[in-house]
């Protein structure tokens, strides 16, 4: 069975983008807009995998990932962040709040391909 | 659609030269953000409410799939509207009071693969997925453009330049895009 992923952007330009790659690859896709949609999301879901932006409005990225490495359901879920930012003091923060990894925009096809075949299995 | 005349005295304001590649946001009322286009798109961007503003300037529409250089992955569209956007909210802007000018995406030469009209299309598509209004554009045509934008009062002016080449390549500046951290 295919694994699953969700995208969780508020842009939706780089929803359809990561959904012509991730679909490409062989993955099913759920989309997310924000931290609150995910959540709301998560509670009738169980993807393989999060792949999350960190600038977004409601709740962004790090309140995300804070919230679902609450729940110990999701404890073992890989959790990837795809931005724009390069600071570490973010990279920390993302690390700390529980993210497996982080990955800067843009990406290739081929590194995310790459990335993702690591942290899934 | 026409273009705005800018009914105000810029001569005075500090300016601030937009390059290919590039993204300026401010907020300041005596700032004015210029740059030359031809085939490039220069957007600009401004939420009324806040009185921020932002101008981009990139080369290409989007990626063939063939390009993985996350370098070159640099000079799309997709990529410099998502990094002048994300700067805006930064600073206090709302996703959704966001208005738009559009300017270049002119054919500088035939044979060129119509970069110009791509350009325009990707940047009126992209607008509509966002759902960002459209307030102004002027795109198309042959010739380059000059165009300065006060950021805090979210003007612009388009001229069209017959004698003014523009500068339209890549500064390839070695950074972190694509970087993959595992923790």
């Amino acid at each position: 069975m295919a694994q699953t992923i969700m995208t969780v952007d508020d842009s939706p330009s780089m929803r359809m983008l990561l959904r012509a790659a991730l679909g490409k690859m062989g993955y099913t896709i759920i989309e997310a807009e924000d931290g609150i949609d995910a959540m709301e999301k998560l509670s009738n879901n169980r993807p393989d995998l999060l792949i999350t932006d960190i600038n977004m409005p409601r709740m962004d990225g790090f309140g995300l990932i804070e919230n679902v490495r609450q729940d110990d359901s999701w404890r073992n879920m890989p959790i990837l962040v795809l931005t724009t930012e390069t600071s570490d003091e973010k990279k920390q923060r993302a690390r700390i709040a529980g993210a497996t990894g982080w990955i800067v925009k843009p990406f290739s096809p081929d590194k995310l391909a790459a990335a993702i075949r690591r942290v899934l299995h | 659609m026409a273009e705005t005349t800018m009914k105000i005295n810029i001569n005075n304001f500090k300016r601030i030269d937009v390059m290919q590649g590039e993204k300026q946001v401010s907020s300041e009322d005596d700032v004015v953000f210029s740059t030359v286009l031809g085939s490039c798109i220069a957007a600009c961007l401004y939420d009324p409410i806040a009185k921020i503003g932002g101008m981009n300037h990139f080369l290409l529409a989007e990626p063939s799939g063939s390009d993985h250089d996350p370098n070159s992955l640099k000079r799309y569209g997709v990529y410099a509207m998502e990094v002048l956007i994300n700067a805006m909210l930064a600073k206090g802007a709302h996703r959704n009071r966001l208005r738009a000018r559009l300017y270049g995406g002119a054919t500088m030469r035939s044979g060129f693969g119509d970069i110009g009209i791509k350009n325009a299309e990707f940047a009126r598509r992209f607008l509509q997925d966002e759902h960002i209004l459209l307030n102004a554009e002027d795109i198309g045509g042959t010739t380059a453009r000059r165009v300065d934008f006060c950021p805090a009062l979210g003007l612009a002016r388009c001229r069209h330049v017959e004698n003014q080449r523009p500068v339209e390549r890549l500064e390839v500046v070695p950074d972190k895009a694509g970087d993959v951290t595992f923790f």
